[in-house]
């Protein structure tokens, strides 16, 4: 069903289409920072339960993400990028051939690299729980760290390929990724009566984090200052004593 | 390549695995005095339990290492901030404390650049675990 068919031709401006609803991109952004605020904080006992704050929310974005792939919206679901490894590497190919590619959702190599980040958010956070709870000891500490370095890895090569894309395209993919929209003649989200968009849904996932951090840090928060206060008057009583 | 080179290489490739773990099961049976080996021709200079103490003990800013593994060292710990508790850092009370290098290097660093905000030298890590050592 198109609703709304725009094409390049005719009056001259390029046309664009509404790709990507708001929850996913409330979802992609925040884990931006939560994985960067996770992996920075994760070497520092001092930072330990802000570092496991935000390891939860990857948890919880993730498992959003997940289901948001079988009901989201139609360029989110998982039934619009599998694509085989064939197809990926065709698509790397093309990308350097004077005519690329386009593909209005995620592109084939693109999709490889989202079920990668996934796999990878889950299983690093699942490592991260166990460590925090001594199951199985200094062996799933190793593997915490590195799945987070691994993760860390596909990222930089996501990165370089939303680059290597946007160049070839000529077209700024992350901006896509804040607007929602990209070039192209596809089908809009917005028309597409058989999965309407929910912003709302993006509200609530954007709410839920919000408060989840501010919970964990006036909880939190008040604790961590209060003992180190309490260890610097215990010093300072122990000086007196001199 | 005929039968006999064949069977000369895999025999060689044999006998330097067989070298190399013989090596290594060596090494990893004291890690303990090997770090203090390397530590020591870092340091240029003997190492000193008291100074280790000292450290140990000394709080920077709001923590010292005793903030988390008590002042006796040999004694249970518990994390300042997650409150969970640590298994003892004296190798008299639990065996399995330096037997693993990587271990070692890696809460050295994060723990003193916890405490200390900075790695600590080859000198204080050697004092460190020398006063570590010397509790019986
Ligand atoms: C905020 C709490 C905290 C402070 C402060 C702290 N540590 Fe630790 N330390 C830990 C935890 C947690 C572990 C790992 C727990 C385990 O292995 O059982 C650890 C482990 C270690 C180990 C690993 C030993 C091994 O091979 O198993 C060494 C060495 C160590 N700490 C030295 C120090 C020194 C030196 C200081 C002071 C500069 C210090 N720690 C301060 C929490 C702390
Ligand atoms: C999913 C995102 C996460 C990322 C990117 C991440 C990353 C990291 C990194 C980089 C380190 C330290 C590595 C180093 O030593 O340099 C670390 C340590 C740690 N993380 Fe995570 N982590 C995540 C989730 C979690 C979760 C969900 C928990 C707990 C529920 C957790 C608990 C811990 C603990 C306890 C440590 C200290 C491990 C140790 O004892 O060495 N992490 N993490």
């Amino acid at each position: 069903m198109k609703a709304q068919m725009t094409t390049a031709a005719g009056n001259g401006t390029v046309a664009s289409v509404r790709v990507w609803d708001v929850p996913v991109r409330v979802f992609h952004w925040l884990l931006v920072i939560s994985f960067g605020a996770a992996y920075l904080l994760g070497d520092s006992e001092r930072w330990r339960q802000i570092h496991v704050m935000f390891g939860y929310t990857v948890l919880g974005l993730i498992a959003f993400r997940i289901l948001w792939g079988f009901v989201g919206t139609r360029y989110a679901r998982f039934t619009s990028f599998l694509h085989g490894p064939r197809a990926a590497l065709r698509y790397v190919g093309s990308l350097a051939s004077r005519k690329p590619e386009h593909h209005v959702g995620h592109n084939p190599a693109g999709s490889w690299a989202v079920y990668a980040m996934l796999a990878l958010g889950v299983a690093t956070g699942l490592s991260g729980y166990l460590t925090l709870n001594e199951f199985g000891g200094d062996a799933v500490e190793e593997l915490h760290e590195i799945l987070a370095n691994t993760w860390l890895v596909v990222v930089f090569v996501h990165v370089a390929g939303v680059i290597a894309s946007s160049v070839a395209h000529r077209e700024n993919l992350a901006r896509a990724m804040l607007t929602g929209y990209k070039r192209g003649d596809g089908e809009s989200i917005r028309a597409s009566v058989s999965s309407p968009r929910r912003p709302i849904v993006g509200v609530l996932l954007a709410s839920a984090v919000l408060i989840f951090w501010l919970g964990s840090l006036l909880i939190g928060g008040p604790t961590i200052i209060e003992r180190s206060s309490q260890a610097t008057m215990a010093q300072t009583a122990e000086d007196d004593d001199d | 390549m005929n039968m006999s080179t064949r069977m000369i290489g895999s025999l060689a490739t044999a006998a330097v695995a067989t070298a190399v773990l013989a090596t290594a099961a060596i090494a990893g049976t004291d890690v303990q005095s090997a770090l203090l080996a390397q530590w020591r021709v870092d340091a240029g200079q003997e190492f000193s339990a008291a100074r280790g103490r000292a450290l140990f003990e000394r709080r920077a800013n709001d923590w010292s290492c005793s903030s988390c593994h008590t002042a006796d060292p040999r004694a249970t710990g518990r994390h300042v901030v997650t409150e969970k508790s640590i298994r003892p850092l004296a190798p008299a009370s639990n065996p399995r404390r330096f037997t693993d290098r990587t271990k070692v290097e890696k809460w050295f660093r994060r723990n003193c650049n916890d405490v200390l905000n900075r790695d600590c030298t080859a000198l204080e890590k050697g004092d460190v675990l020398t006063y570590l050592v010397s509790l019986k």
